[in-house]
């Protein structure tokens, strides 16, 4: 029975990880439509920065994740700035963003494989290796570590979009970009914002993730087909949505795992098959987006 | 009768709002029938339930004898109702005759396998349909921009592309949405002289306008909405006699000191 | 008639150039015909019919699966594993291509690319049918009436195959079907009123272009006379799309630009920065993106039109 329970915080975990991952979409998603593919690679390079600075220098942990995230935050601005911006004031179709993203995918790949080399690299987590038992529940101290820093960030981003002018101007500009342009919300800025508040929630992904997995070069996509898989599952819309879809993932991916009388290779598609599902039947996830117009 | 298009008991519900309720409408082949009525009247919602666009939540609609309730837009086309759009929609890939031939979709299509074993059967059905683009496209005054991309086109010009475009399809039935919004005075007066041509070749037109002085002058018989259902129909006279419409218009003096 | 003969022409000289290449040339030519006519295909699938999929190269694995498993583990003779392995193609593009195309845009990309991965799942854990992990191997094309077809004639069947799928991407394209994938790329609103069944356009479009991938798949199992779940992943999804977008969306002729280009490319690159090409890939799609949309044809297409208004 405690395998079981043993079992949920693992699951939490994990669905944490895709969480933030999915939330990284939404924050980028909402207000400027744009699919930013990206996402996933931005955690792995974030991972590897991780490595970096916390095994390479053997910084104190909050140091090294303070730097990775500014870092990141950088990049996620930057990215913004050279292929996204461009674009949107040359009036190029909406596919165009995407296409480009999609590019920058592979650049940013390919640059920490030429720099990093492909092999995986080692994450320490910040509380050592060791377990934890609190009543029922039992699981890695990293596990725990995780399921708390999640529920800050989308604490956090739940503050952002309601109590702040700044997250209010985002939902304007996600229901009607032209209207919220005219009120005088800068579009621009949110825009830049938005890339740069995503990025560093895949910077926190990947940070959160490499110690149990290491930071490997091809660690991007898979976690951004999970993250994607996410959003899908929980709602497009909402935060509460990357959550939510989150933690149904990973709970269907780890008990089918664990329980089901399937190959553990073939557990790997779950998660697929679980898109593919929502995406046929229920595109819209489980929870609707807010009603756009009052 | 020579009803082609006849509407009975059209109603649309979205949620708690009754758009449009137990609507009576016919137009004949030939004649030019515009629908006014003050914003929110259920005049784009009716447009849409001919068109296909909207499925109504009741009522029949009967097109030269056969019961096309509910079907979807492509289907309606297929069986001779075409319609516009109000805000230009172009193929933006294509050039002006493309746009055209695009129209002609329902006469070229066949079976795919012609396309591929292409004997000299396609060939020619291609140039033809070449050479009745241009004709359309001259038709309604474009002839000079045939092989113009779409975004080089004026609004107005956009609007005759339109046309042009609706009338490849040959159909029996054109539905206009506006056609007069964004047009110069020039402009609007050739869309009247290819708008009367158009019904003069026997093709019914439906038309929702806003523009009271272009409408009456246009139209054969018109039918006033207020609230969704009909208060009024009648030729022109009639109708800015109707105590009825003038009530209805009392928020809207401007619109009917035009007319 | 015109067509025709260019066509026995490029046939004549595509042939003739697979007799002149030594066996190390012979493969890089084989490759490169087969990534032309995959281009082709997903060019007519992405650029003319406006879907964004990732699933064209998917259907290339499991065309060359499916002959693979057809001869040698079910055991059909030649003639009847062509004719059930292009049965299962078009088959299996149509039981794809019926839910997939209910989906728009962003979804589509989505599902396809959930898809990709997913046949990557089955054939790792496929056991001994896919040969797992390790794929199959040590096997090849069989006798054809007693004739052995290899080396410089199997690539004149590659060259069939380029040929062929051109053929009949382009009389589709230039024909009122053509005409309606585009329409309903560009506005599928405005396409149903005009008559055009949205969905049936989109179905078909995917279930040709899909089937054509697959039949090439067919073709390439005898190539490397291997099989194996990497050769199918994602990354040459993603080539396949950046080849299109760099040569031009939307035309065939970008489409063989951009898989030339992007093919040979590495060939030459890598004394420079060894198999790490896709950087170079990566960054070339953002710079088309960002700088030249409609990709190297449409430098072409600038300069022809340049010459054409000279008095």
């Amino acid at each position: 029975m405690s395998d079981f329970f043993e079992l949920i915080v693992g699951a939490t975990a994990s669905g944490c990880i895709y969480a933030l991952v999915a939330l990284s979409y939404l924050l980028i998603t909402r207000p400027t439509g744009v699919i930013n593919f990206a996402v996933g690679e931005w955690a792995m390079v974030a991972a590897f920065g991780g490595f970096l600075t916390l095994s390479r220098f053997e910084l104190p942990y909050p140091v090294g994740m303070a730097l990775v995230l500014a870092l990141m935050i950088g990049v996620g601005w930057l990215t913004e700035r050279i292929a996204v911006r461009p674009l949107v004031e040359k009036g190029a179709p909406p596919l165009a963003p995407i296409l480009a993203l999609l590019g920058m995918l592979v650049v940013f790949r390919e640059v920490v494989s030429v720099g990093m080399g492909p092999d995986p690299q080692p994450v320490p987590p910040l509380f050592g290796y060791g377990r934890l038992e609190l009543g029922l529940l039992a699981g890695s101290y990293q596990s725990f570590f995780i399921i708390a820093v999640t529920a800050t960030v989308f604490a956090a981003a739940w503050y952002f979009f309601e109590r702040t002018l700044a997250g209010r101007s985002f939902e304007a500009v996600a229901i009607d970009r032209r209207a919220a342009a005219l009120m005088g919300i800068n579009l621009r800025r949110v825009t830049a914002l938005a890339f740069a508040g995503s990025a560093g929630v895949a910077a926190m992904a990947g940070l959160l993730v490499s110690p149990n997995v290491s930071a490997h070069y091809l660690m991007g996509l898979p976690l951004a087909i999970q993250g994607f898989t996410a959003l899908v599952i929980g709602g497009v819309g909402r935060v509460e949505g990357a959550l939510l879809g989150g933690l149904i993932l990973a709970i269907a991916e780890q008990f089918t795992v664990r329980y089901a009388p399937i190959p553990p290779g073939l557990a790997q598609g779950v998660p697929l098959v679980l898109l593919i599902a929502f995406l046929l039947v229920r595109p819209t996830g489980l929870l609707r987006a807010r009603e756009s117009r009052a | 009768m020579g009803e082609i298009l006849v509407a009975k008991g059209l109603s649309k519900q979205f949620g708690g709002l009754q758009a449009v309720a137990d609507l009576d409408l016919d137009v004949r082949r030939g004649e030019i029938l515009g629908v006014i009525g003050p914003n929110g009247a259920g005049k784009s919602t009716t447009f849409n339930m001919i068109a296909g666009a909207l499925a109504p939540s009741s009522g029949t609609l009967v097109f030269d004898g056969k019961d096309l309730t509910g079907l979807p837009a492509h289907a309606m086309a297929a069986r001779g109702i075409i319609r516009t759009f109000q805000h230009n929609k172009p193929f933006a890939s294509m050039t002006v005759r493309e746009n055209v031939m695009v129209g002609m979709h329902l006469r070229l299509k066949g079976s795919l396998w012609r396309v591929l074993l292409a004997g000299t059967g396609a060939v020619r059905a291609e140039r033809e349909a070449v050479q009745r683009a241009d004709e359309l496209v001259a038709f309604v005054g474009l002839g000079d921009c045939r092989d113009a991309d779409v975004d080089t086109l004026s609004f107005g010009q956009g609007r005759l592309l339109e046309i042009a475009r609706a009338l490849a399809s040959e159909p029996r039935l054109i539905l206009f949405d506006e056609p007069a919004a964004g047009l110069t005075l020039a402009e609007c007066e050739r869309l009247t002289d290819i708008i009367r041509q158009i019904a003069q070749r026997g093709i019914a037109v439906l038309l929702i306008e806003h523009d009271m002085r272009f409408l009456m002058a246009l139209a054969d018989r018109v039918v006033v909405l207020n609230f969704g259902r009909k208060i009024a129909q009648g030729t022109p006279a009639e109708i800015r006699a109707d105590d009825t419409v003038v009530q209805a218009y009392l928020g809207d003096l401007g619109a009917m000191a035009h007319a | 008639m015109k067509s025709i003969a260019g066509f026995l022409v490029a046939a004549l000289v595509l042939s003739a150039i697979a007799f002149m290449l030594g066996s190390y040339h012979t493969d890089v030519y084989r490759k490169l015909l087969l990534w032309i006519t995959l281009a082709l295909g997903y060019n007519f699938l992405f650029g003319i019919a406006g879907q964004v999929a990732f699933s064209h190269f998917t259907f290339y694995g499991i065309g060359a699966y499916a002959m693979v498993i057809l001869l040698f583990q079910v055991g059909l003779p030649l003639p009847l594993a062509i004719l059930a392995g292009i049965v299962v193609c078009v088959v299996l593009a149509l039981v794809v291509a019926i839910p997939a195309t209910r989906l728009e845009g962003f979804y589509l990309a989505l599902a396809t690319l959930a898809f990709a991965q997913l046949f990557i799942v089955v054939l790792n854990e496929g056991g001994s049918v896919t040969g797992g992990p390790g794929g199959l191997a040590n096997y090849r094309l069989p006798d054809i009436l007693g004739v052995r077809v290899t080396g410089p004639w199997y690539t004149v069947v590659i060259v069939f195959l380029l040929l062929g799928t051109l053929a009949i991407l382009w009389r589709l394209d230039r024909s009122w079907f053509g005409r309606a994938c585009r329409a309903v790329r560009d506005d599928p609103q405005a396409a149903q009123a005009m008559g055009i069944n949205v969905t049936t356009t989109r179905i078909v479009a995917y279930a040709v272009t899909s089937a054509l991938a697959g039949v090439a798949g067919m073709v390439y199992a005898f190539v490397d006379n291997t099989v194996n779940p990497p050769i199918f992943g994602l990354e040459n999804s993603f080539l396949l799309l950046f080849m299109v977008i760099v040569g031009g969306s939307g035309r065939h002729a970008g489409a063989i630009v951009g898989a030339i280009l992007l093919y040979l490319l590495p060939f030459f690159l890598s004394p420079l920065i060894g198999h790490h090409h896709a950087l170079v890939f990566g960054v070339v799609m953002v710079a088309v993106v960002l700088f030249q949309p409609k990709g190297l044809i449409g430098i072409w297409d600038h300069l022809t039109a340049r010459r054409r208004m000279a008095p």
